[in-house]
């Protein structure tokens, strides 16, 4: 027994200094101070936990893993975690929307997740979620948001006018968005039956996908190495669109921000709007915002996009880096539901894409707003995670904004959009 | 008769061209606290309301709860006033060189001055941030401070007033053994008052409200963050408690100081001139 | 006199010495990276020594881009039109407000849009312009005309964000107008009104040739300014066609850092750079032919 225990007191002194080196992982994300910190009440009790006390749960039953998280507007989260790269200093862990993603992935920034973790995606999150994080056949990173586009209608204006259900199709949009416009004798618009969002690339060009994909129209081939916009499906999808203005739907005036001031009848809208509307309408709330899906024009369909987790591949910590996503996104907690999906869903406001915490929140998921989108999930179609992605869609988008206002027809417009990205898409594949 | 007339018709005139613009110049301004004091919804109203309904007071409260604002104030004011003092040295120095000692290689190295500020910021971001991180300065003060030392915008705008004094001063305090030093000090400082002040102001100001390059360099230590930084994090995309009306109520918070700074140095705004006991000009 | 004079020449650099410093590190090492750069073709990260060297086809690519002359010309009238007449307006309302009573509470007015944050003059300008229910389509339907598509009309667009910008730039040449206008000894006006001149030529003939100096510096400053101007067109100009009211700088931000083409970006930092230096030493050699020496 003795002899024995020299050798035990040096293995113990060696797992003990070994549990000393304490591991830090550094994660970048763009969620607001109440996102990470969790809303608590006036009497300073949580409400609703942030990310930090996840991470803190985490930290308690890992004591070697330490945790940083770091947190920058959305509009600059890409610009840091260029700059930080070039500097060499990169992040741990990042939240990625699926088109930054691309870029990294081509740049091998990316580290690439172990098949156990490709696999259980590609097994348990829903379809746009798991193309979403997707890039070259490979899945990069676990999902953690999936969005997509409605209808969202003002039901009293609606009724005013003497319709009592949204419009189902896109021509029955169209002529139901020019009844419900009310023009002043001065010209002006007092309200619109319908506003297009607008003012950046997704805002524009997803909308217009959506249509796209409802008229069995394609974007770009498989392989990305041409762009399908001069096709017939994608020049009737744009003069759907133009038919609002035609026939006096809306114009390039029409925005959807005077929504919750009751001046616009219909939108394409996010779920992330959901808070401004309650606001807006405050108790009359419920009785006013209904969400439908886009009304068709071949098959229903809607656009979605998306945002995952990865590892930077210049990580040191990729190991435990990977096993603190799983904890958060794969294992799922005694109630069945997945950590980042609670986040998601009860902070975050947003819709988790793993299909078993799709029943989990009814009260955030199944509730007047969000309902529809759920259930579109599976009209959606991811947006395609193609190189210079944003340089794309800023293409198509001032193209279509052309075509919205009259200064070309919509063949003409998309011809010009399919040149240039034609160009993109040769430099890159 | 007649002169009391033009006169009174000339300041009914000016009065109604300042009050006129005057409407025109503080509306948003105006806005900016009027909404502070609003409720989110009466935010979402379009178009947008002018005055609350019942002034929301306690919008204040909840952001002085929500957010370490005392400790943004603090990191703003550090790198805001360490800035500015440094700009008005360097600035009225080099101005000082460049109007009034001449030097082999005077007017090429102005010209070189005035190019640096002909380059757009963005080239500036990753070379600047790569040094702060060779120097070791990314969790100091020192990498919100040093890249905004020197400005060339101050020292042409120091050179432009100081080439306004006339050089018979100077030589005068020449020929009575001052050197250039006692010069600067004790005869260019003070006649420039309105000009410093003035610097003080633009440099404050432009620090106080600087956004990108704060937002880059604290993103890893909470500890720095300046005001604008921090307010930004009151933004949300998604939202399941209301925000978003306090980010009026902060960026009233913001603007506070340098409405205080601007009124405080008005006193500098001062006949800087007087000529009887220079002799001859 | 020698003494004196060496004196001089070393109190020269020393008072130069923090500035060199400061460019030293902060100037001249940016610049010639991105200069490097602008010959590769780089998406910042991939290291930037893998970044492969292309010669000057970013130069090339910039100016057969449609988009990037249209900015180049934006930005041209831009500059042109927002700095002269901020210039005559501030001068006139420094000039009003110097012998007015409560002139300090006048010159905080009309220094507010400087201290004004962005988001205030986003919506109050977004509102000002709407076409359907701002306030300057309702003066002008007051008076019996059309309203106008202030801000998504491209004949329009432009102009709508100069007037912006005219607005918010005259609170500091002012203060600067201001600063110099008390300056001016009193003696000088004192001397004029003994020989019979007030007013215009009070103005013309004593207080405008003193304001030179002052009035190279503005207009210099605010040229320099003008053509790298990003935030107001950017915040205001979303919604009109790019082609209509793009500026140099938006372009370059936008290749940077959402197309991820630093090459191209820094080429046309420095392509903007050779404008602005070329403008410069036309403004330098306007005012040197106008202007006393001295006041160059």
């Amino acid at each position: 027994m003795k002899k024995l225990l020299v050798p035990i007191l040096i293995l113990l002194l060696i797992f003990t200094s070994v549990s000393f080196g304490k591991t830090k992982l550094i994660f970048t994300v763009h969620w607001s101070d109440y996102q990470v910190e969790g809303v608590k009440d006036e009497k300073g009790n949580l409400v609703f936990k942030g990310l930090k006390q996840y991470v803190e749960e985490y930290m308690k039953t890992h004591p070697d893993v330490e945790i940083e998280i770091r947190s920058v507007a959305f509009d600059e989260l890409l610009k840091k975690i260029i700059i930080d790269h070039t500097a060499g200093l990169p992040s741990d862990i990042y939240v990625l929307y699926s088109l930054w993603g691309v870029e990294l992935v081509r740049s091998g920034i990316l580290d690439e997740p172990s098949a156990d973790v490709q696999n259980a995606v590609r097994l348990l999150f829903v379809k746009p979620a798991v193309e979403g994080a997707t890039i070259d056949g490979k899945i990069w990173g676990v999902p953690i948001e999936v969005d997509n586009y409605a209808l969202v209608y003002n039901k009293k204006l609606l009724a005013s006018a003497g319709f009592k259900k949204p419009p189902r199709t896109w021509s029955e949009l169209v002529s139901m968005a020019a009844k419900l416009t009310k023009r002043n004798p001065d010209g002006s618009v007092a309200y619109y039956g319908f506003a297009f969002l607008a003012g950046w690339d997704s805002a524009v060009v997803h909308p217009y996908l959506a249509l796209l994909y409802s008229n069995s129209g394609e974007f770009l081939t498989k392989d990305f190495k041409e762009c399908l916009l001069d096709r017939k499906e994608a020049i009737e999808a744009l003069d759907a669109e133009l038919e609002l203005f035609r026939k006096g739907g809306t114009d390039t005036s029409a925005s959807v921000w005077n929504f919750p001031a009751g001046k616009v009848a219909m939108m394409i809208m996010a779920p992330w709007y959901e808070t401004s509307l309650k606001i807006g309408f405050k108790d009359k709330y419920a009785e006013t915002v209904g969400v439908a899906p886009i009304p068709y024009l071949k098959k229903p369909a809607t656009c979605g996009y998306t945002w995952f987790i990865g590892v930077d591949s210049a990580s040191k910590n990729k190991k435990q880096a990977w096993d603190f996503i799983k904890w958060m996104t794969i294992q799922t907690m005694p109630n069945g539901a997945t950590r980042m999906g609670e986040l998601m869903a009860k902070n975050i406001g947003a819709i988790p894409p793993r299909r078993s915490d799709l029943d989990k929140f009814p009260d955030e998921l199944n509730d007047l707003y969000t309902a529809t989108f759920v259930k579109e999930l599976i009209h959606t179609i991811q947006e395609p995670n193609v190189a210079q992605g944003q340089e794309i869609k800023t293409i198509l988008m001032r193209e279509i904004v052309e075509a919205w206002n009259g200064r070309k027809t919509a063949e003409q417009a998309l011809k010009d959009a399919k040149k240039k990205i034609d160009e993109i898409l040769k430099e890159n594949y | 008769m007649n002169r009391n007339v033009k006169n009174l018709l000339w300041e009914t005139f000016r009065y109604s061209i300042i009050i006129f613009g005057a409407f025109w110049m503080i509306l948003p301004f105006f806005w900016l606290f009027s909404a502070s004091l609003m409720t989110p919804q009466e935010l979402l109203a379009f178009p947008p309301k002018f005055l609350p309904a019942e002034p929301q007071w306690k919008n204040y409260i909840e952001v002085v709860k929500k957010i370490p604002i005392l400790m943004y104030y603090k990191n703003s004011l550090i790198v805001a006033i360490s800035v500015t003092l440094s700009v008005l040295l360097t600035s009225s120095l080099a101005g000082y060189s460049f109007a009034k000692l001449k030097f082999p290689g005077r007017e090429a190295f102005f010209r070189f001055v005035l190019s640096t500020m002909m380059f757009p910021v963005f080239i500036f971001l990753i070379p600047v941030y790569y040094l702060m991180k060779l120097f070791g300065w990314l969790n100091n003060y020192l990498s919100l401070i040093t890249p905004f030392m020197v400005s060339g915008y101050g020292i042409f705008l120091m050179r432009q007033f100081i080439l306004t004094i006339p050089n018979e001063l100077l030589d005068s305090a020449r020929i009575d053994g001052a050197n250039e030093l006692k010069i600067y000090l004790k005869i260019i400082i003070p006649l420039l008052k309105p000009a410093l002040a003035t610097l003080a102001i633009l440099t404050f100001i432009g620090q106080w409200n600087s956004f990108l390059w704060p937002l880059i360099v604290t993103s890893s230590s909470q500890h720095l963050m300046t005001l604008p930084v921090g307010i930004s994090r009151l933004s949300l995309a998604f939202s399941t408690t209301e925000t978003q009306h306090l980010i009026l109520t902060a960026l009233v918070l913001q603007v506070i100081p340098t409405v205080a700074l601007f009124l405080f140095l008005q006193r500098y705004y001062i006949k800087g001139f007087v000529l009887s006991g220079f002799g001859e000009v | 006199m020698k003494k004196s004079l060496e004196n001089r020449i070393g109190a020269g650099y020393s008072f130069l010495a923090p500035a060199i410093i400061f460019y030293s590190i902060f100037f001249l090492f940016p610049v010639i990276f991105s200069l490097l750069v602008s010959f590769k073709k780089w998406n910042m990260l991939i290291p930037f020594t893998k970044a492969p060297f292309i010669g000057w086809k970013n130069f090339l690519d910039l100016l057969k881009d449609e988009l990037f002359l249209m900015s180049l010309r934006n930005t041209l009238l831009y500059a042109l039109l927002t700095v002269s007449i901020t210039l005559t307006i501030s001068l006139f309302y420094a000039i009003m407000i110097n012998k007015a009573k409560f002139s300090v509470f006048w010159r905080f007015i009309y220094f507010a849009p400087v201290v004004t944050p962005q988001v205030a003059i986003a919506t109050i300008w977004g509102y000002l312009y709407n076409p359907n229910n701002g306030l300057l389509n309702a003066i002008l339907r007051f008076f019996g005309f059309k309203g106008l598509n202030w801000l998504t009309d491209p004949s329009t667009a432009l102009f709508s964000i100069i007037l912006t910008a005219i607005w918010a730039g005259i609170g500091g040449s002012m203060l600067i107008f201001t600063a110099s206008l008390k300056n001016i000894p009193q003696e000088y006006y004192d001397a004029a009104k003994i020989d019979g001149a007030t007013g215009f030529k009070e103005f013309w003939y004593i207080t405008l040739p003193l304001l030179k100096p002052t009035l190279l510096f503005l207009s210099a400053t605010g040229l320099i300014g003008a053509w790298q101007v990003f935030d107001l067109p950017y915040m205001l100009g979303r919604n009109a066609p790019a082609k209509s009211v793009m500026t140099v700088s938006w372009y370059t931000y936008e290749t940077a850092f959402q197309y991820l083409r630093m090459g191209r970006a820094s080429a046309g930092a420095f392509l903007l750079f050779v404008v602005i230096f070329v403008i410069t030493l036309i403004v330098l050699w306007i005012f040197r032919k106008g202007g006393i020496k001295g006041y160059e």
